[in-house]
């Protein structure tokens, strides 16, 4: 080996050696060894830690039996140094690797002190803080922030790998971009799809799922979840409401953009048939269950549409359900509306004694009777039963209100025709309107187009004609 | 009661005990009403007096006993006159449930069941001798966009409620939805076939089932929901068309003014139907409503009747209301509208009629405390052939939040169709209302009405009595039935 080459190895191996000091660090010793004390009789790193550059964890530090060859009483004060302990951490540095690399590329700069000797320290001023910037000079060119830029990984397992306990954990710096205002709310989702072994560093599944209602979504199923016995540090979980939802028609208008991916972060399908009726849309089928959900979620309750708060929602609800049309069906089944259209007897849809003074209501027709009742077996059902029916026959009136009834009546059926159906039956017109009537008084308006009708409906026609009304 | 009534009480009564007793079902869910009604009042009816009991005002008209009867003979004259009290009592049970989970993703069933009884005497409630109606009884498929349904079933529309039996199929494409269906159509508010259900009626009536074929396209796009429909009925055997109409439904927010609108053609009779348009606009962060309506009104008759080629005259109103709510525990309203008849044509006799009305109203609520709620309100309307001037007032006590009672009490004075109005009625009530739990409610009440004719005389139409109670039991979620907050 000529005298260069042997350089080279000597300062591998120093190197290497001084790396071994990250591996070091990662013991906890009771008592600090003093490394400059000792200089004079170790010109080597390696002669102490040999393992370090095999990886042979066994030989990272000497055996305290080593010590006492010195150390005995006699020579030396006897020492109590057994070697340190080893610490828990979670680095993923291989002293090993890094030789085997560095040998490979034959990069001799890199030296034991390189990262274990403070910058301007003697070649035994070993420190247990390790010099970070080292590992940037290869690993991070353009990292700026150990706990932002760099990728955490390259030193760090993720800490479901390691025997954190909860203190621990809970000492695990803050990175300053968790500070951000927009972190939690909108910065982390996109970090997290993109390096999500950088997260993984800090926190395990557990945490995600203490907030994502939907722990099968991929980034989170992968996430690595904590090992049996950790304590985790309990987890607040936060919720932040969408600019979506804050929209004026979000109520109304969320169904078009609902879906598992964008909805089960906060919500369940118990959430979504808080309002809707089950059988519920695919997309509420799709979203997770609360009973097996961990997080708690944000608690949706059931909240009418803003058009129902009017003051006059009876009367509007006509035209939005039949605008909406399957709008309504969202939160009510068709059951719903016959419980007041076509509702069983003292339905609530009439106010209380509405048949007392219903006539009013049914003259002016502010709602249609005939939605709910047909008139003419409802209606008429009931009047007959209270004696306001017609007889067949012409006679002293009900209508007293004003001479010649009869006479008059005609502006009358005009102007309210269905309160006429709803005590005369149609041949009590007939008997005087028909062709074949006492009077034979045409019903029909001077724009009647009788030709028409007769080609629509002439069974109709015949109620009152004996044959075709045109030839007549 | 027939036996097919008596099994159906049986059945329905059998299934709402399984309603209340199954409170944890998974994969229906239903409810159970039953509710009971008792009616007392007096009919009147023509009646012929002797002409020396009938007395003649300065008008030359003829009065027995404070009611005007025509008299035409010399001896006798004939009138309408009050008969004697009756009372019926009608019962309906209701019987709603919905069924999913059948093994196929999307599949449900769902019938609304109702069964009718009746007792009392010879008094006949409106549709309590029809002791069965199914009134929706429908399996529905839906996957994704698409919604399949058969069997008995409802469209409600601008075209107001159209049941049949027979298959919808409905498809969304993003914010749009068509849907079309078609069967064997149902009578208005009868849900048996016309045919059935109207024969006896009149002599020349339908004597084939009615098919319905109909169609609608809705789209929400720019912030406007919007319906068209187009809806037609023609004899089973195409003999003749029964009914062809279509309309537009529409609604949109505008800075929170919301303008719905609607309007129906009939092809039938080749003219406008039914149309409106409301502006409703909340002011100061919605303590104030204000609304305004402009609404043509004509009722609507198919070719199955002769009322139609009567070619009744529409009307046109506008309406103003204004609503009032600083807070929850205040609410105040007032509306006003007038209406206007089209040209009747016919010919005038001694004097035209009204050809125009108006109505008003005017309401409050206010709750002083938590659990007491005071209400009142004035209605008056007065058109052609009809007036009412009604007050009502009420004031209702929440014990707790599970048991409420309410005290009424009302007058009014009301003349009907061209029939002279006499004297005034008072009337009171009570009713209270108990939710045992979250599964079942019951309440119920009476009301007394005494007519006073002015001369403190209590015999008369509108003397009536009647109570009510209904329970009803709940199973499984249903959120837009109860409307109420629920935790879970």
């Amino acid at each position: 080996m000529s005298a260069p080459a042997r350089w080279t190895v000597a300062i591998v191996v120093v190197a290497v050696a001084a790396l071994g000091g990250l591996a070091a660090s990662a013991y906890a010793q009771e008592v600090q060894f003093p490394h400059e004390t000792h200089q004079g009789l170790f010109p080597l790193c390696t002669g102490c830690h040999e393992g370090v550059p095999t990886g042979d964890r066994s030989t990272f530090y000497p055996d305290p039996t080593t010590c006492r060859g010195c150390h005995n009483g006699v020579l030396e004060v006897t020492v109590t140094w057994n070697g340190p302990t080893q610490r828990v951490d979670n680095l993923s540095f291989s002293h090993n690797q890094h030789v085997d690399a560095l040998d490979a590329a034959g990069d001799a700069a890199l030296q034991c002190g390189s990262c274990h000797i403070p910058p301007g320290g003697g070649r035994m001023a070993v420190s247990d803080e390790i010099q970070l910037d080292t590992c940037f000079g290869c690993h991070a060119h353009e990292a700026s922030s150990h706990q932002v830029d760099a990728r955490c990984e390259t030193c760090h397992v993720p800490l479901a790998r390691t025997a954190f306990d909860r203190a621990r954990i809970e000492s695990i710096p803050e990175p300053s971009d968790h500070e951000v205002a927009t972190f939690l709310s909108s910065d982390h989702g996109r970090l997290v799809q993109t390096d999500a072994n950088r997260c993984a560093t800090c926190h395990t599944r557990e945490r995600c799922v203490s907030c994502h209602v939907d722990a099968n979504r991929d980034v989170i199923a992968s996430f690595p979840a904590a090992p049996p016995g950790m304590e985790l540090p309990p987890a607040v979980a936060h919720y932040y409401e969408p600019t979506t939802h804050l929209e004026g028609q979000w109520l109304t208008l969320h169904g078009a953009e609902a879906s598992r991916q964008d909805c089960a972060t906060c919500h369940t399908s118990n959430d979504c048939l808080t309002c809707h009726v089950e059988p519920a849309p695919d997309a509420v089928a799709a979203m997770p269950s609360r009973a097996d959900v961990v997080a708690p979620g944000v608690e949706v309750v059931a909240q009418a549409p803003q058009s129902h708060e009017s003051a006059f929602f009876m009367q509007a609800h006509t035209v939005l359900a039949a605008a909406g049309d399957a709008t309504c069906s969202t939160c009510h089944q068709e059951a719903f509306c016959v419980t007041c259209h076509d509702g069983p007897v003292g339905g609530g849809y009439h106010p209380r004694d509405f048949l007392a003074r219903h006539t009013a209501d049914a003259f002016g027709r502010d709602t249609e009777c005939s939605n709910c009742h047909n008139t003419q077996v409802f209606c008429r059902e009931c009047h007959a039963e209270l004696g306001l029916v017609s007889r067949g026959r012409l006679g002293p009136g009900y209508h007293d209100d004003g001479p010649v009834w009869l006479l008059r009546h005609g502006q009358a059926a005009r102007q309210n025709l269905e309160s006429c159906a709803s005590c005369h039956r149609q041949v009590d017109c007939t008997q005087c309107h028909g062709v074949l009537g006492a009077f034979k008084v045409s019903p029909h308006g001077v724009d009647f187009d009788a030709e028409r009708a007769w080609a629509r409906s002439p069974r109709t026609c015949l109620a009152c004609h004996v044959g075709n009304p045109l030839n007549e | 009661m027939t036996f097919r009534g008596a099994i159906a009480v049986l059945a329905t009564l059998a299934s709402q005990l399984l309603l209340a007793v199954r409170t944890n079902a998974q994969e229906y869910r239903g409810w159970a009403t039953t509710s009971v009604q008792v009616v007392e009042l007096r009919p009147i009816g023509l009646d012929t007096v002797a002409r020396s009991d009938v007395l003649t005002d300065s008008q030359g008209r003829f009065f027995y006993q404070g009611y005007e009867v025509s008299c035409t003979q010399a001896t006798s004259c004939t009138g309408y006159l009050p008969m004697d009290d009756e009372a019926t009592v009608a019962a309906t049970q209701d019987l709603n449930l919905t069924y999913w989970g059948l093994g196929v993703e999307g599949l449900s069933l769902t019938a609304l069941a109702r069964v009718r009884l009746r007792a009392g005497t010879d008094l006949v409630w409106p549709r309590s001798d029809d002791e069965f109606d199914a009134l929706l009884a429908y399996a529905q498929y839906q996957r994704g966009p698409l919604r399949l349904r058969g069997g008995r079933q409802d469209v409600r529309s601008g075209l107001g409620l159209s049941a049949f039996d027979g298959l919808t199929a409905s498809y969304a494409y993003g914010s749009a939805r068509a849907e079309v269906y078609g069967g064997r159509s149902l009578a208005r508010g009868l849900r048996e076939p016309a045919n059935e259900a109207l024969r006896g009626l009149d002599d020349f009536y339908l004597d084939h089932s009615v098919l319905l074929l109909g169609a609608s396209a809705s789209l929400r796009t720019l912030g406007v929901l919007a319906t068209a429909r187009y809806h037609r009925e023609i004899l089973w055997d195409r003999s003749s068309l029964v009914s062809e109409r279509a309309s537009l439904d529409f609604s949109t927010v505008l800075t929170r003014v919301r303008v719905t609108g609607s309007a129906d053609y009939d092809f039938s009779f080749q003219h406008v139907g039914k149309a409106q348009l409301t502006v409703s606009a909340p002011l100061e962060d919605g303590r104030w409503l204000v609304e305004l309506s402009g609404r043509r009104y004509v009722p609507y008759f198919d070719l199955s009747t002769i009322w139609g080629f009567f070619e009744p005259v529409s009307y046109s109103e506008v309406l103003a209301r204004v609503g009032w709510s600083p807070n929850r525990t205040l609410g105040a309203w007032v509306s006003g509208g007038r209406r206007y008849y089209g040209d009747t044509g016919a010919p005038v006799i001694i004097q035209p009629m009204k050809d125009n009305g108006w109505r008003a109203d005017v309401g409050a609520r206010w709750a002083p405390l938590p659990a007491w709620t005071l209400n009142g309100s004035y209605q008056l309307e007065w058109g052609p052939g009809g007036f009412l001037s009604s007050v009502d007032a009420s004031v209702r006590y929440a014990v707790n939040d599970r048991l409420g009672a309410s005290l009424s009490a009302l007058s009014f004075q009301q003349i009907e169709e061209y029939r002279l109005g006499q004297g005034r009625a008072f009337g009171m009530g009570a009713s209270g209302d108990f939710r045992w739990n979250d599964r079942m409610s019951l309440m119920g009440g009476f009301s007394i009405l005494r007519h006073r004719d002015g001369g403190n005389v209590f015999t008369s139409p509108w003397n009536q009595a009647r109570g009510w109670t209904s329970v009803r039991f709940d199973v499984g979620e249903d959120p837009g039935l109860a409307n109420r907050e629920r935790r879970r």
